[in-house]
């Protein structure tokens, strides 16, 4: 009987053990449930805005590849890597670090959109509640291909949260054009539903969806379409609480950016960072290195622009103080740029670009990563000089189009009481005032990646890369580099996608 | 209900036992028999069982060795007791009987630990190494792991940075079975599976389970092969205390030959005319490194009373490491108590407990930004013309390329501590319900808690200044059940013996961590102790993964006539980790063996006393998938919006409902020959393991599906391991005075890739993040696992580059030429190819002992052969970017043409063969010289033994390795990166040499 007793004991401890198996994890989010309310939308929405501000977008891998493919900056540092140079210098390949790095995350920020408007789609919400959310899921999708399309060409475009990937597999690429309509689409809707104001302009407004607008349009070449636009921004800028900083240093100063009104959108950065979230390199790629001012360490004397940026800017702009340093802080004594190689030899003797590095505010970590600027990605001098250079197609020589260029460069010449740049006449002819207003772009927003989709919008590159442009590159092919070419693995993994892009 | 039942079976099986034993035991007459039981020393061993053979009927001696048992003539009596070796005697009417039974140092030898049991040796039918106690406590080292180096066939150990005092280390057995997965063996310690090893001294005997027959009983868990750890037990007799202390002093035996001040000034010179030498003259490797030293101490007692036996110790460690302010201290406590509660219960209890403290420099780089938190490639980088501090005593950074501090600030001022407290709790009762069937439960516990703060001053101005100092804090608690119940059931069957084990487990591991960093401190005086103090707190972070694991083994040995072998084995494993479509996974084996010595034409041969053939095959498994990983997920990120931090989520990964573990097919076969009445053995195993549905990143996936988690995961890759072991194990000489033995053991792996995802070739990149380059090794069917990947250096560009070479674009004299694979006369990405190739050929231990009168020598030589080395490290002390080795002196210029090395320059630092490396090497890992004081003279001063040695760790390696040790690892740590990263050197932990003097005192 003793035994009985003892082996019971021991079959209940082997039954102790009995468990379904099933997994239920606490403290993760499962997209079963999540979304509930139009909170939970926006929640997805900031995750598309995280996603934005990451090295792998626009912390470096987006940022840096539009400004060196430009000709305002060109390689500092020759032991910079190879996918940088070759960026530069229009050698990239299907396997260019930089692209295939840049490809996965914008496609992140699109699918964050997608949950966030099919998910949209589910809740049961008031129209007024939900829809202004959602206007900005549609914005962020729109922006975010305008990116792709101009980098890439014809791309895959998907519209919905991927549930079965064996389907979406096989996607097929979607015209330039199919894009666009899409991206149109998408702005309008946007444009419908989002409110005339925001408490931020990293989040997107009414005018913000026009302002894309018109540069969408502008880039079609619908000169109509994009003057529309653009005159809906600028007939309501009260109602936007839109206008001109008063000092041009002040768009490029952590401090003092957010009380301007020139911002029809941000991508906000405060000097905190989650390993590569949060974090942005300009300050670091652009710095001079060794110098000591600011000091962050100096910079990586990556993207410089060519000596003859400088050489060609006239001396009189205050823009060009602002975005230019032309000295540096070396052991206490300031130098000028010439004698930068100097005290680094990856330095090159040149201006260095200002915008990133004067007045970035605390940065999270050493060598200038991470900084507190936030980036402008539409200023409402783009949206006037978008005006100006659409009217002009259409109405050439107009008061109203020079107006709108005069209005920029009025604030240009208040930052150092300079008679310079002086107002255009009206009269202009076309190819003049069309020549000047691009210049004027170049000018207005230096460095502020631009540069490139205006060389390739108006397909400037023979001109810009020749003997006699800024930043000569003997390499640039018009029937290649105007796009860069889709990531080879990406073909491998869809062969639908292919051919690449022509030259690749 | 089916308890109910079982039950019921069970009263009815006792209740005919019972009758069939009173049955017999009426048969005949019986009688009283007397009698003691010795030792071979006279004294009495108490608690022995005394049995009449296949019967229950027993007793036990007491504490004087007496004892008393009712017998009839023609009974067969059994006496064993733990420590010696069973003696039978057949009674034929004697009325007093006393027995000596000897000491079975001969039977611990033949009977090996398996899964769930042992096994004479002589019946293994699988491969199985095992390594003795004095092998592993043959010199000091923190862990056993470090132990097993060179010691079995076939068992790889690779620390994750050399000599670092407590760097975790990586122990794989026949190679690397998996890519993503880690292809750690699985320890199991007294039936504990997954348990922390203990410390050397207290370990019995580590048997290393090789092959499927022997690992498949650990199914889904087994494929990496399985080390067993028997720990120290007490044996019967009166206590024995023993001391064990050793002292060792400890140095870097290789420095690297770098600039000095003012050749490093001439150097820079060329690169940048303008620069202006420092005014110091310092040797950062003279700075950061020191004489280290290790005290470890242990003390243990042990012994058994009429039914208990116990082994109790004690161990301190104390390591200085020699690297200045580095160092690492244990305490840990084992108690092992085993009780024969009645005839037919025995209960045992084992704990374990242990405390670490690990003092640490950061000594080798981690894989991000700049570079330059540790010390050994900083004091290899930085300028020797600069001082400590500058002359407003601030700490120096290097004055060229990236901004860094100094070494020895960093080892001085920045704060890396974690202390880990480890124990361990398991509980057995083996009840005998009949003769022949016993049932055996176990229940432990094992926690492991674990902390690490870091503070990073900021008066680091590299890492800290900007930041106004880095404090972090983060904590680990890992929580293990398990339960095992089996039953264990022999029988002999005519001339064949059957011995079957059926049993069930239930395991159920949590682990919890959080973690807490702040930046901007009011003080740096604060350390990591007061992260409030931090005005700019950091997202701090917390998780919960919990994991189940419900099996059923089984086991069937059958052995006939001493000459055939025949072992299956399954085991069932249900996993909550696995995903939801493949819950349950199945493990089948089976061997045979012929035992060819025991057949008529060989049974009396003078010269093959042993000769045994195996052969087996078998399915065991490796979970390879992570709790919920098979499960959809969103990810939370950070979020800056409007200037303020938002909650943010973005898509993670899909459902992965189908994600299966990872399947090892292994065959071996093998043969154990003893020659001379096995004074000489030898035993030879070949074998392959087939590895399928290796979890990979399946990245057919396209990216533009856009979660943040791209590859979804997929079953199916596969990588081949296959080998061959020889272990040769002779004793030369035997002598009463005078004795020799060698023990050599040689092993060769090959692995190769045989399917990636489509056939397409995996690219990996294991540089610093400071050298920004993206591929540095590669996976392609085919070719061994983690192959270089590179560019073919071919000497300086002498002006007009020689046929078949090319230079990067624009590349001038003095630039270096490679291989131009393409012949487009320009070198980009397509002039790479593979070059080198990490994994050795072979790996080797090769021990002597001899033994002269009350001396002893011991000799033990490792080596590794075949592995090539990529060193980061003079990769980039070439790059112009640092302080350079000296080679650079002969740098080509317009007037020293005729030379291999580049002009001074600053050059990208792309991966070329120039820094691949043969890392062969031959190592005399230990050379010791003992002393025995003999036994009468130690008994007069009231000693059991008294010994002592004096040994030498690495006193010598033979090695074409230019670096500071072949046995260079970097970026080896994780799953993926232990099995893909290997022969990577960056900034590694120098060799160390060691000085030991211990002492061994037996009270």
């Amino acid at each position: 009987m003793k035994n009985i007793k003892y082996l019971g004991l021991l079959l209940v401890v082997i039954f102790i053990g009995c468990s379904d198996l099933e997994e239920v994890p606490v403290g993760r989010l499962s997209p079963d449930g999540l979304v509930n309310s139009p909170q939970d939308i926006q929640t997805l929405i900031n995750g598309a805005i995280g996603n934005m501000a990451t090295e792998a977008y626009w912390g470096r891998k987006l940022s840096l590849p539009i400004m060196l493919r430009s000709d305002m900056a060109t390689i500092g540092d020759a032991g910079t890597p190879g996918r940088r140079q070759e960026v530069d210098n229009f050698s990239m390949g299907p396997d260019n670090g930089m692209v295939t790095a840049l490809w996965p995350k914008v496609y992140q920020v699109i699918a964050g959109t997608n949950e966030a408007i099919a998910g949209a789609a589910l809740i049961d919400a008031a129209p007024d509640q939900i829809d202004p959310i959602t206007g900005q899921a549609y914005f962020f999708r729109a922006y975010t291909y305008y990116h792709l399309v101009r980098l890439f060409g014809a791309i895959p475009y998907l519209d919905a949260p991927v549930d079965n990937i064996d389907e979406a597999k096989l996607l097929t690429k979607s015209t330039v054009d199919e894009v666009y309509a899409n991206i149109i689409k998408d702005l309008e809707q946007a444009k419908l539903t989002l409110p005339e104001t925001q408490p931020s302009s990293s989040y997107p407004t009414k005018a913000t969806a026009a302002g894309f607008l018109a540069s969408v349009y502008l880039t079609l070449g619908e000169y109509q379409k994009s003057y529309d636009q653009a005159k809906f921004v600028i007939d309501n800028e009260t109602n936007f609480q839109l206008g001109l900083a008063a000092d041009y240093q002040d768009l490029f100063d952590f401090s003092k950016q957010s009380s301007t009104n020139e911002f029809l959108l941000t991508l906000d950065f405060n000097g905190f960072s989650d390993g590569d979230t949060g974090r942005d390199y300009a300050p670091a790629l652009t710095g001079i290195r060794g110098n000591e001012r600011g000091d962050i360490g100096g910079g990586w004397s990556v993207a410089v622009p060519s000596v003859e940026v400088y050489n060609t800017w006239d001396g009189r702009d205050y823009r060009k103080a602002v975005s230019l340093d032309t000295t540096g802080i070396f052991g206490g004594v300031i130098e000028p740029f010439v004698k930068f190689p100097e005290f680094d030899s990856r330095n090159i003797p040149s201006a260095y670009i200002a915008k990133y590095t004067r007045a970035i505010g605390p940065t999270g970590t050493g060598n200038g990563r991470a900084s507190s600027l936030n980036y402008g990605l539409m200023r409402y001098a783009e949206v006037l000089l978008t005006a100006a250079e659409a009217l002009n197609e259409i109405t050439p020589g107009s008061e109203e189009a020079a107006g709108y260029v005069n209005r920029v460069r009025e604030r240009a010449r208040s930052g150092n009481g300079a008679d310079y740049p002086e107002n255009v006449a009206g009269g202009m002819s076309q190819t003049d005032f069309r020549n000047m207003v691009l210049d004027e772009r170049k000018w207005e927003l230096a460095f502020e990646f631009q540069r490139w989709y205006d060389i390739k919008r108006r397909q400037l590159g023979s001109e810009v890369f020749g003997a006699n442009g800024l930043e000569p590159q003997p390499n640039f092919d018009p029937n290649r580099d105007y796009l860069f070419p889709l990531p080879f693995d990406e073909l491998n993994r869809n062969p639908n996608l292919a051919p690449n892009n022509p030259g690749y | 209900m089916l308890k109910h039942e079982k039950t019921k079976w069970i009263k009815m099986l006792l209740f005919s036992s019972l009758l069939i034993m009173t049955s017999l035991g009426f048969a005949q007459d019986s009688y009283n028999l007397t009698g003691t039981v010795t030792d071979e020393l006279k004294m009495p061993v108490p608690g022995a069982s005394v049995v009449i053979k296949n019967t229950t009927t027993g007793t036990s001696t007491d504490f004087d060795g007496n004892f008393a048992i009712t017998v009839k003539s023609g009974d067969v009596l059994e006496f064993s007791s733990i420590g010696y070796a069973k003696k039978t005697i057949a009674l034929n009417g004697q009325q007093v009987l006393n027995v000596i039974l000897s000491e079975d140092a001969s039977q611990l030898e033949e009977v090996v630990v398996v899964g769930y049991g042992s096994q004479k040796k002589s019946d293994i039918t699988g491969s199985v190494s095992s390594v003795k106690a004095e092998e592993l406590a043959a010199f000091p080292v923190l862990s056993a792991e470090q132990a097993l180096q060179g010691r079995a066939a076939g068992v790889a150990v690779q620390s994750n940075n050399g000599g670092e005092p407590g760097a975790p280390i990586n122990v794989s057995i026949r190679g690397n079975t998996s890519i993503g997965a880690s292809s750690a063996a699985l320890v199991v310690v007294d039936g504990f599976v997954g348990g922390a090893l203990p410390q050397p001294n207290d370990i019995e005997s580590i048997e290393v389970l090789k092959d499927a027959s022997a690992t498949a009983i650990y199914g889904s868990r087994g494929a990496n092969g399985v080390i067993l750890v028997t720990t120290k037990k007490g044996r019967s007799g009166k206590m024995q205390i023993e001391l064990n202390s050793s002292y060792s002093s400890q140095s870097v035996s290789n420095r690297l030959d770098l600039l000095n001040a003012s050749q490093f000034a001439a150097y820079r010179q060329v690169i940048n005319p303008a620069y202006v030498q420092g005014n110091a003259e310092t040797d950062w490797q003279d700075l950061i490194y020191r004489s280290g030293t290790i005290a470890n101490h242990q003390l243990s007692f042990s012994g058994g009373s009429d039914k208990i036996n116990y082994y109790v110790s004690g161990n301190y460690f104390n390591q200085k490491g020699v690297v200045i302010n580095s160092g690492f201290e244990r305490f840990s406590f084992l108690s092992n108590v085993d009780v024969q509660a009645t005839d037919r219960l025995k209960l045992g209890f084992n704990a374990y407990a242990n405390r670490g403290t690990k003092d640490g420099v950061q000594s080798q780089a981690g894989s991000g930004g700049s570079g330059g938190g540790d010390v050994i490639s900083t004091a290899y980088r930085f300028a020797p013309d600069t001082a400590v501090r500058d002359a407003n005593g601030i700490n120096t950074t290097n004055p060229v390329g990236d901004q860094f501090d100094n070494p020895f600030a960093i080892a001085t001022e920045s704060i890396d501590e974690t202390k880990t407290d480890d124990y361990r709790a398991n509980f057995y009762a083996d009840y005998e319900i009949l003769s022949g069937l016993s049932f055996k439960t176990t229940f432990g516990f094992s926690s492991e808690n674990r902390t690490r703060g870091r503070f990073l001053p900021s008066t680091l101005i590299g890492q800290a200044s900007v930041q106004g100092g880095i404090g972090s804090l983060e904590s680990l608690k890992g929580t293990n059940i398990l339960s095992e119940n089996y039953l264990t059931y022999t029988k002999e069957i005519g001339k064949g013996n059957l011995t079957a084990l059926l049993g069930y487990s239930y395991q159920k591991s949590r682990n919890e961590s959080f973690g807490a960093a702040s930046q901007n401190f009011i003080s740096n005086s604060l350390s990591y102790f007061n992260l409030g103090a931090g005005s700019n707190i950091q997202t701090p972070f917390s998780s919960l993964t919990e994991q189940e694991i419900i099996s059923q083994f089984g086991r069937l040995n059958y052995e006939y006539d001493d000459r055939y072998l025949l072992t299956f084995t399954a085991r069932r494993d249900g996993a909550s980790n696995f995903s939801k479509n493949n819950k349950y996974s199945f493990f089948p084996s089976g061997a045979l063996g012929w035992r060819i010595s025991n057949e008529q034409f060989l049974k009396d041969s003078e010269t093959i006393s042993n000769l045994k053939l195996r052969a087996s095959y078998g399915v065991t498994g490796n979970p390879a998938i992570a709790p919920y990983q098979s499960l959809a997920n969103f990810e939370s990120i950070y979020s800056n919006v409007g200037d303020q931090v938002v909650n943010a989520v973005v898509p993670e990964q899909l459902a992965n409902p189908n994600l299966k573990w990872e399947t090892s097919y292994q065959t071996n076969v093998g043969l154990d020959l003893g020659l001379l009445n096995d004074r000489i053995g030898l035993t030879l195993d070949y074998y392959t393991i087939d590895t399928k549905d290796l979890i990979l990143g399946d990245s057919s996936a396209p990216e533009y599906i856009g979660f943040a988690n791209l590859t979804s995961l997929r079953n199916i890759g596969e990588i081949n391991n296959k080998g061959f072991e020889i272990t040769l194990n002779t004793k030369n000489i035997v002598k009463e005075n005078f004795s020799w033995s060698t023990d050599f053991n040689w092993s060769r792996n090959r692995n190769e890739v045989v399917a990636l995802v489509d056939g397409q070739d995996i690219f990996l990149d294991s540089s610093p993040g400071s050298f920004l380059q993206d591929e540095t090794h590669l996976l392609r069917e085919g070719e061994a696992v983690g192959v270089f990947w590179g560019y073919e250096y071919r000497g300086v560009n002498q002006g007009t580059p020689e046929t078949g070479t090319a230079g990067y674009p624009n590349s001038v004299a003095g630039d270096e030429l490679f291989s131009d694979l393409n012949d487009d006369g320009v070198i980009d990405g397509d002039d790479r190819k593979i070059i080198g190739d990490p994994n050795p050929d072979w790996q080797a231990g090769l021990n002597n002992n001899f033994r002269y009168k009350d001396f002893d020598l011991n000799v033990f030589f490792q080596a590794s052969v075949g592995g090539d080395i990529f060193s980061y490290t003079f990769l980039e002390l070439a790059s112009g970017e640092s302080n350079a080795t000296t080679e650079v002196l002969n740098a080509w210029t317009s007037s020293n043409t005729n030379t291999n090395i580049p002009s001074a320059n600053v050059r990208e630092k792309r991966i070329t063969d120039r820094f691949v490396y043969d890392g062969s090497y031959v190592r005399l890992k230990n050379l010791s010289l003992g002393y025995n004081i003999p036994f009468d003279v130690a008994n007069k001063i009231g000693m059991n033994g008294i010994r002592l040695s004096l040994s030498g760790q690495n006193l010598l390696t033979f090695t074409d390795f230019p670096g500071t040790d072949p046995e260079a690892s970097y970026r080896s740590s994780g799953s993926q990166n232990s099995n893909t990263n290997r022969g990577f050197d960056y900034g590694s932990y120098p060799n160390i040499r060691s000085y030991t003097i211990s002492v061994n005192l037996k009270f």
